[in-house]
């Protein structure tokens, strides 16, 4: 190497680790603290990426031990595909190879500086060399190597290669796949809002599909700190796939590229191939009103045109992009990660359906809990995501809960001092935000920014979810009065008649007309239990009839009817009223009397079926229960069809490209449109049956 | 009301079971049934102008088993009458304290608090038109102490009549005031004094006794022991009404002392459906005055928030509503100070007994 070589090397030396320096806050690894959870963060983000990608179901261990000094060590270990030996060099070796780069669909990767970082972060601090194992399941060994980086040439320095069988320490069994990653860097572990526990906590509440576990030990190897997050369904996320940018999303600066590097030879066809929901006509109609040729050749589009092109876009009726590039939690699931992670007594999720803005698919999901060990006084917990990825950072500057704050709470049943900010009370907030694209108000991807679309869709899905919390607060309060009254005229009215009778010597009254007087009213008790041998979600739902007059009522009640679900056990048959809610007839219930209706649900497991809702037809209020809303039913089974229509409509199309154009103009839209509103909760009325 | 008569056995039993028994009759007719009892608060007193004292106005409340806290005082006060004709069988009596805790056995009826039993037990009194003492139930609260030439005659345990001279049978504690001062336990039976002299605190009580004032003034002295339980003002209002001897009140000088002497002449709201047996109208406010404050220039301290919100509700107070009262009370707004009793002690020991009471008690033609 002669010097000026030498000097050029060296040049290109500090411009790298220069970079990483410059830009250490938005890598995530600009204070000691930070700097522990950003490399669990992008270490764990990688695990769970490629066991979803490998289709497996993920085991995370991480691991801190910490060392003299401010050093801690850093080790992680999934049981995902692992690394294949040549590749190696280059995930741990290089900057910005992010395997799913200009993919556009929804992963966890793309936030930070990716595994590289954790490699350059822990030779720069402590020089200590980064030591991975990895095991593909195909190979009859594990890859051994010791990784540190060659700034200069942007590449790994690899050293110690060997291949061994690699053995479980604690069961003695040989690994079959998985990648383990150790190594010493400077930090500082700390607990709180902001913290590596935290950060798997809620990672493991958005991955209710993995097992996460954590162990932190101070210098003497005593454990300080740990978790253990189970898994809580064994059903991956859906597969995403990948699709075509949408016109309604895309940037000058992007057209341009693409149109260069096109090899169409029509116009026409460079959009129809190039995009999403760009139908030929919609292409015809995009190119006339930019005053292009259809025949054009893509290379040779000039940035007037191309800028033409553009206000085009936005003229034109698309199709909406096809929505399977997201991957949402699922409401029940959210409402079983939240569960496991948060003691509460009440539950409520939403997944709303997807959407888009400038020609990205977004979908918002949120979760509601309240009560149990939740605190009372301060703030309610807020936990925003973005794709599955925690945000720990700038809650206040987030879009997530700007949107929260806009919610006059006081209303749903919680504590809003003004109106403004966040909420009081024992509840956390789950809100996900799911998309193509998400878009953050900074390089360091802390906080989401203003979009008034995404706004919109969240504080849906929050008036959702406020509407449940406060449907249940209604609930118990009403349960409370109702249980006092049982106590009160099956306990105590009844001792007050023996008491007083015994002191009087006097024979005892009769009590119904009494407890009639008192209570004056139906009332309706339901009971939701688990039948453990026989796996089976049982209700009990108990009418008193506590008038003087006989009733007559169809008692109708919610299940959770799906295609793995079945009613069993109801041995007083009734009907099914539309899906999801059965109904019974109680031809007479007579003053004084009470009656159950007893049913099982089978396909379900233990804690998925815990709330539901009573209702009736007939004179008479019950308590504990609600006058069904006809128009209510009406409108469930209006987008229950809509729903079936679009299903055929989609079949269709997928078959006779032609009617795309055709569907596009008017029918789908509309349909697609009316369904996002107009779907709520999980009724459809497809099996309606008229009375 | 039995207070000055007894009333028999059979006749507290009697009161008790028309409790239980227009529960039972409400039952019968298919009702809920209920408790009728005047409404126990501030509201509900209005100031006799005839008796001139304080009584419950006419405001009944019904307290029916529709809610489930009232039905359970209701199984509660049954469970009371219950455990009352128990111990008027066999003779018992037992405090207030221990029947909240025998009230643990009794299932749905136990009580939440003591607070919740003290008053469950002064309604019985109140629908029964029944005292405590009728229904053997004890307060914790001791009663006063008394010393002076005045001599009393107690039923002992033993059902004997024990014959008690407060100056020459008592050691410098004096005589201790059972909590039952009616006649079938306490008899008046002879004095050789002028006066009766209420003292709120124990140290200026212990400085008359010491300084021998009872028998330099000719007078028996009573101890308080701050707002007096309802067994001393009795015994007070009794002195007054059977020795007719002028009962005066020496407080310290601040807001909550005047009402002390405000329950001690016209009753207070707890007890209102007493009052005309407890409160002794004729009752006199000795001092300290804000007068006294001033002439004396006795040492103060000054008036609190909470003090100074006091003497105001004092100024729309019945009680307070004479000329003198107005213009004690305006004065001390005035010169927005307090003092204590033993604040006299600035100018020596005696001075309270060779000066400032002479001084007073001259001022009321009580020469000694
Ligand atoms: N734990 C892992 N198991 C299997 N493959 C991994 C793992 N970690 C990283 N990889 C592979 O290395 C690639 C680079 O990771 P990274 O540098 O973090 O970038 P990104 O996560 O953005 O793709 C990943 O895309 C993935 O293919
Ligand atoms: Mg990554």
């Amino acid at each position: 190497m002669n010097k000026a070589e030498e000097i050029s090397s060296k040049q290109k030396q500090i411009a790298v680790s220069e970079f990483f320096e410059k830009n250490k806050h938005f890598l995530g690894f600009d204070s000691l603290q930070r700097s522990i959870i950003t490399a669990v963060k992008e270490s764990v983000d990688n695990s769970l990426d490629a066991c979803e990608e490998a289709r497996i179901l993920p085991n995370i261990h991480v691991e801190l031990n910490k060392q003299k000094g401010d050093k801690i060590e850093f080790v992680t270990q999934d049981n995902g595909p692992g690394i294949p030996r040549n590749a190696i060099e280059d995930v741990f070796g290089k900057f910005l190879l992010g395997s799913r780069f200009h993919a556009i669909r929804q992963t966890r990767g793309q936030q930070g500086i990716g595994i590289t970082g954790v490699v350059m972060y822990s030779q720069l601090t402590t020089g200590s060399k980064t030591h991975v194992i990895s095991k593909v399941k195909q190979e009859s060994s594990a890859v051994i190597v010791e990784l540190g980086l060659d700034t200069r040439k942007n590449k790994a320095i690899k050293t110690g290669e060997r291949r061994e069988v690699w053995i479980d320490k604690n069961t003695g069994k040989e690994i079959e796949q998985g990648l383990r990653i150790r190594t010493i860097m400077k930090g500082k572990y700390q607990k709180g809002k902001q913290s590596v526990h935290q950060y798997l906590r809620m990672t493991s509440i958005v991955n209710p599909h993995a097992s996460i576990s954590l162990i932190v030990r101070d210098k003497d190897g005593n454990i300080i700190d740990q978790g253990n997050w189970p898994r809580t369904t064994e059903r991956l996320p859906r597969v995403v796939s990948e699709i075509r940018p949408h016109p309604h999303g895309i940037h000058l600066g992007t057209l341009q590229r693409m149109l260069r590097e096109s090899g169409e030879r029509k116009m026409t066809s460079f959009l129809r191939h190039n995009f999403s929901g760009v139908s030929m006509r919609a292409a015809r109609e995009i190119l006339g009103k930019a005053k292009i040729d259809e025949g054009r050749e893509p290379k040779r589009i000039k940035a007037d045109d191309a800028q033409e092109m553009l206000n085009a876009f936005q003229k034109v009726k698309l199709l909406s992009p096809p929505m399977d590039c997201l991957s949402p939690i699922d409401d029940l699931l959210i409402k079983k990660g939240l569960s496991k992670a948060i003691d509460s007594r009440f539950a409520s999720t939403v997944t709303r359906n997807p959407s888009v803005s400038q020609g990205n698919p977004f979908q918002i999901e949120v979760g509601l809990v309240f009560g149990g060990d939740l605190g009372a006084d301060g703030p309610i917990e807020v936990l925003r995501f973005a794709n599955r990825v925690p945000l720990m950072y700038q809650q206040g500057g987030c879009l997530l809960t700007k949107a929260l704050e806009s919610v006059d709470w006081k209303r749903y049943g919680l504590e809003h001092p003004g109106g403004r900010g966040v909420p009081k009370g024992p509840a956390a907030l789950l809100i996900h935000l799911a998309s193509t694209n998400v878009q953050f108000t900074s390089e360091a991807k802390e906080a989401v920014a203003e979009n008034e679309e995404v706004h919109e869709e969240i504080r849906k899905a929050l008036l959702e979810v406020g509407r449940g919390l406060k449907n249940h607060l209604k609930k118990s309060s009403q349960r409370k009065k109702a249980k006092e009254k049982f106590e009160l005229v099956n306990i105590i009215l009844p001792e007050i008649a023996k008491k007083s009778s015994e002191i009087l010597a006097r024979p005892e009254p009769d009590l119904a007309p009494v407890i009639t007087q008192i209570m004056n009213a139906v009332f309706c008790e339901e009971v939701l239990d688990w039948d453990k041998e026989r796996k089976i979600a049982t209700c009990s739902i108990k009418i008193y009839n506590y008038t003087a007059r006989a009733r007559a009522y169809t008692i109708l009640a919610k299940w959770p009817e799906n295609e793995d679900t079945a009613m069993v056990d109801n041995d007083r048959g009734g009907r099914k009223e539309t899906k999801g809610i059965w109904a019974w007839r109680l031809d007479t219930l007579n003053p004084g009397t009470c009656t159950t209706i007893k049913f099982g649900v089978s396909g379900l497991t233990k804690g998925d079926w815990v709330d539901t809702d009573i209702f009736f037809r007939g004179n008479g209020e019950i308590i504990g229960a609600t006058r069904i809303d006809e128009s209510l039913l009406d409108e469930i089974r209006k987008s229950e069809a809509l729903i079936i229509a679009e299903k055929e409509i989609i079949k269709e199309s997928n078959n006779l490209e032609p009617l795309i154009d055709r569907a596009e103009e008017s029918v789908q839209k509309d349909i697609s449109t009316t369904i996002l509103e107009s779907k709520e909760g999980q009724l459809s009325l497809s099996e309606w049956e008229v009375e | 009301m039995t207070l000055g008569k007894t009333k028999t056995k059979e006749e507290v039993i009697e009161a008790l079971h028309s409790v239980a028994a227009e529960m039972h009759d409400k039952m019968l007719k298919g009702k809920p049934p209920a408790m009728t009892l005047p409404v126990r608060t501030k509201k509900n007193i209005q100031f006799d102008k005839k008796l001139q004292v304080y009584k419950y106005g006419k405001n009944k409340s019904t307290r029916d088993a529709t809610a489930l806290g009232s039905a359970r005082v209701l199984l509660r006060s049954l469970h009371i009458t219950e455990f009352i004709e128990d111990m008027i069988e066999s003779g018992k009596s037992s405090t207030l304290r221990e029947m909240y805790y025998i009230s643990e056995g009794w299932g749905n009826g136990k009580f939440g608090t003591q607070n919740e039993s003290n008053n469950l037990a002064e309604d019985l009194e109140i629908v029964t038109k029944c005292i405590r003492e009728d229904f053997k139930l004890r307060p914790e609260e001791d009663g006063a102490r008394i010393i002076g030439n005045v001599t009393f005659e107690e039923k002992n345990r033993k059902g004997e009549w024990m014959r008690i001279n407060c100056r020459d049978d008592v050691g410098d504690s004096g005589y201790g005031v059972p909590y039952n001062v009616e006649s079938e336990k306490l008899r008046l039976v002879e004095h050789d004094i002028d006066f009766v002299m209420a003292v709120e605190t124990g140290g200026m009580f212990d400085r008359l006794v010491e300084n021998g004032f009872d028998e330099e003034a000719r007078c028996a002295i009573i101890h308080l022991k701050g707002q007096p339980a309802r067994s001393t003002r009795r015994i007070m209002k009794r002195m007054s009404d059977e020795w007719k001897k002028p009962i005066l009140v020496f407080a310290d000088c601040d807001p909550w002392s005047f009402r002390i002497f405000a329950s001690i002449a016209y009753g207070a709201i707890k007890t209102a459906h007493i009052s005309e047996y407890l409160a002794t109208n004729e009752a006199i406010y000795l001092g300290i005055t804000a007068d006294d404050i001033l002439a004396y220039d006795l040492p103060s301290d000054d008036l609190t928030k909470s003090d100074l919100g006091a003497l105001e509700s004092e100024l729309s107070d019945p009680r307070f509503a004479t000329g003198w009262w107005k213009e004690q009370i305006n004065l001390m707004q005035e010169i927005g100070k307090k003092a204590e009793q033993q604040s006299l002690a600035k100018y020596g020991l005696d001075f309270v007994t060779d000066t400032y009471l002479p001084e007073k008690l001259a001022a009321l033609g009580l020469k000694y």
